[in-house]
């Protein structure tokens, strides 16, 4: 049986231990809105019994200690997840700016019911400019005389040539700032890296000393799960508690150490800025299948190179379809004074498209006519209008403005593939979190609820130590008498 | 299950984040009235719109080439309107000179009228097209006047030359389909387009028929003037009226071209109309539609988020 002084050290005890259960409900409180902050419960046993006489006697709770909600299987599949979904939000970024670059949309005015239309649709790129072209051809093979035709044909040409100017030099600056996010995505990576390495000493020293690090672990997970958004990751759960990483087959962290870093190299060897990730000390080139660093190398070198090798074919064919290249075309023509030979576009694809500058100062140069003699004659111009429904060799048998339709299409297709990949993988996302924070998360109700119950307990210890010196003071008082 | 209190802002914030972006694409759809408006909104639809706007844009092109090409036929036609005249007139003179009955100073002077024709004639000839200044019967060579004439002391018309050449511009009017409202001023190679004036064919040579005319009015020889002139002139005026029904023919393809053009403008517009369109009555419903979800979104999370056991809590 407890003496007085026994069941006072117990009430003070129970005092403390339910003092811990508002010290971790407060800690939950506090962190409600953190995010990756896993809830805490104390765990509260009763301490070890007394053998009396008459039996075993309890001698109070003693909380034993501070566990994490967790659920690992889940952190396991967000892990992974995180990858998917970086890698397709990567592509949809690429490719979001592509579309951007490209500067093909509609543009609409008015509206269309389901039984009249009253809606006058254009188009704000290259496939309306393309067909203005040859309609300018037109207009010119008409009125081969009429300067003012021919100024807008040059002028027609030259916003043509500009566009192709603009979409390849916003396609090339894109390509750059994909390799900037993929160099600053490396980077990201190595400082997780290295995070993840000095977080899995301190779990280690803290565990092998007999703690529970919970935050260490809250730490480490959102490290892991941001490591994942940017690359895939294969992980393994040492008997230490450290975790170590794998990157494409690489263990980059082991242990408390940084085996190697990663780095990016450029693959083409020329200079062309085609970035690729290997390991920084070993040299090994990695290949990667999530997480937004592949998603963006797979978008660089996919779609947008597609793209950008078919504007530029388009372009190619484009010169050398209009000026004829010695086998007739626009260059065997003849201008309003009887000139010949001279080529209407200069340069050699999409960069450098432009039209003849000579062309610029004088229309009148603008060759139209298949006779020096006969200025009054299109039909060059009409054989130059003629090619916007000619196929062509070089853009697999499809007319210029279909190839391009085509080629808008393509990135069409490819947007729209990472745009729904995104939304799904958003759900998924969503759904685990919803799901991980259903065991993980704090609710403010719970944690009050919680709070009252500690708060109780601690008032019915604190009577109890209260009763307890009542009772001390009886005893004393006994002696005194 | 449990729900966590982040749960509830979270999901809340996705739920607002939805609706107001399906707002903002439903509402842009009306302001555009179009359903498609980047690649990636419908890839088939934007390609094939594209096709349709590029198809509508050249449809467009061939109403002005037809729109150019029947002014610049009208021109031909008033022309030809007033050769007529002068031929008949021509006739008429060849006719009453040629009947013996007129006397040499009558004759001097249908001589004379003779010569105003050719004067008049040879403005006409050498009309330039208003909008262009392109000369409209020089063929295609229209850098200097197709016909020139030179005058004897009198200032009677004793030869015209033609600068032209015999080739005329095409027009496109359809895909893969040309006309030519040109009219060469005189063709003798024996092929190509008839001449206005003379061709080799048909055996007329105005100029030099009226110029041949007068002189033997001068000279008073009316048995030339019934034999030779009087058949010389009747090809002219056949000729002419060849010219006049040949335009006529030509006006009437224009015409037919045109209509065809709008025709298939206003098909493709339909097309685009379908593809890229918005349903107005469906957009606006379903923009009314989000609304409300919107709107009972806000109102039951504003209420939620105001509940918790604090609130009950002394």
């Amino acid at each position: 049986m407890f003496n007085l002084l026994g069941s006072l050290d117990m009430a003070s005890r129970a005092m403390q231990t339910q003092m811990t259960g508002v010290d971790v409900t407060g800690q939950n409180l506090a962190n409600v809105n953190t995010p990756g902050y896993s809830r805490q419960t104390v765990d509260i046993q009763t301490s070890p019994d007394i053998s009396t006489g008459i039996g075993m006697v309890g001698t109070g709770s003693t909380a034993v200690a501070i566990q994490q909600a967790v659920n690992s299987l889940l952190n396991t599949q967000i892990v992974s997840q995180q990858s998917s979904g970086g890698y397709w939000t990567a592509q949809q970024g690429a490719l979001q700016s592509a579309q951007t670059s490209l500067n093909e949309f509609l543009n609409g005015t008015g509206s269309t019911t389901s039984s009249s239309s009253t809606t006058s649709t254009s188009d704000t790129g290259l496939s309306g400019q393309l067909t203005g072209l040859f309609n300018a051809f037109q207009a010119v093979a008409t009125s081969p005389t009429s300067i003012a035709d021919r100024q807008a044909l040059i002028s027609q040409a030259q916003t043509l040539a500009s566009s192709f100017n603009q979409v390849d030099s916003q396609l090339s600056a894109t390509r750059t700032s994909l390799n900037t996010s993929l160099s600053n995505g490396v980077t990201s990576a190595n400082s997780l890296l290295s995070g993840i390495a000095q977080l899995n000493g301190q779990i280690a020293s803290a565990e092998a000393s007999g703690g529970t690090p919970n935050d260490l672990l809250d730490q480490r997970q959102q490290d892991l799960q941001n490591l994942a958004q940017l690359t895939n990751i294969q992980t393994s759960t040492q008997a230490n508690g450290a975790v170590d990483v794998s990157i494409g087959g690489q263990t980059l962290v082991n242990d408390n150490k940084i085996t190697d870093t990663l780095q990016t190299y450029d693959a083409s060897g020329n200079g062309s800025g085609q970035l690729l990730v290997q390991t920084a000390t070993g040299g090994i080139d990695l290949t990667l299948t999530g997480g937004s660093i592949q998603g963006t190398i797979d978008a660089r070198d996919g779609e947008l190179a597609t793209m950008q090798s078919n504007i530029n074919n388009l372009a190619t064919s484009l010169i050398s379809g209009i000026n004829g290249n010695g086998q007739g075309g626009y260059s065997a023509g003849y201008g309003l004074t009887g000139t010949t030979g001279a080529d209407f576009f200069t340069g050699t694809d999409a960069s450098n498209i432009a039209v003849d500058s000579s062309l610029v100062n004088n229309p009148s140069l603008l060759q139209a006519s298949s006779s020096a003699t006969a200025n009054g004659d299109g039909s060059v111009a009409l054989q130059v209008a003629n090619l916007a429904s000619s196929t062509q060799a070089s853009l697999n048998g499809q007319t210029f403005g279909n190839y391009y339709d085509e080629t808008v299409a393509g990135l069409g297709d490819s947007l729209q593939t990472a745009n729904t990949q995104v939304t799904n993988q958003t759900a998924v996302s969503n759904m685990l979190a919803t799901q991980q924070s259903s065991v993980s998360g704090v609710n403010i109700d719970e944690e009050m609820t919680n709070l009252m119950g500690f708060q109780r307990a601690y008032e019915a210890a604190a009577q109890l130590v209260n009763t307890i010196n009542q009772m001390m003071v009886t005893v004393n008082n006994m002696k005194t008498a | 299950m449990r729900i966590a209190t982040d749960s509830y802002t979270n999901s809340m914030l996705s739920g607002f984040n939805m609706l107001k972006q399906q707002q903002v694409n439903l509402q842009n759809q009306v302001t555009t009235g179009l359903s498609v408006q980047a690649p990636s909104d419908n890839p088939e639809a934007m390609q094939t719109t594209l096709g349709d706007l590029s198809g509508q844009a050249t449809q467009q092109q061939y109403s002005s080439n037809i729109t150019t090409a029947q002014a610049q036929a009208n021109s031909v036609y008033s022309v030809l309107q007033s050769l007529q005249t002068i031929t008949s007139q021509a006739n008429t003179i060849t006719t009453e000179a040629g009947s013996g009955t007129a006397s040499q100073s009558e004759l001097n002077d249908y001589a004379t009228q003779v010569n105003a024709l050719i004067q008049q004639a040879l403005q006409l000839v050498n009309t330039q097209d208003p909008a262009t200044g392109q000369y409209l019967f020089g063929g295609t060579s229209s850098s200097q006047p197709p016909f020139t004439a030179t005058t004897d002391a009198n200032g009677n018309v004793t030869g015209v030359t033609y600068q032209g050449n015999t080739s005329v511009n095409q027009t496109q009017v359809a895909a893969g389909i040309t006309a030519a409202v040109d009219v060469p001023g005189a063709n003798s190679s024996g092929s190509g387009a008839y001449g206005l004036i003379a061709d080799s064919r048909t055996g007329a040579d105005l100029f030099n028929h009226l110029i041949q005319l007068q002189q033997n009015l001068t000279s008073g020889n009316t048995s030339a003037i019934t034999t030779t002139d009087g058949t010389n002139l009747q090809k002219d005026e056949d000729n002419i009226t060849y010219q006049v029904a040949n335009n006529g023919n030509v006006q009437a393809r224009l015409n037919t071209a045109a209509s065809l053009a709008t025709t298939q403008s206003n098909s493709l517009a339909t097309d685009i109309s379908n593809t890229s369109g918005v349903d107005l009555v469906q957009t606006l419903t379903d923009l009314s539609q989000t609304q409300t979800a919107y709107q009972a979104a806000l109102e039951s999370s504003a209420s939620i988020m105001q509940l918790s056991l604090l609130n009950y809590l002394p």
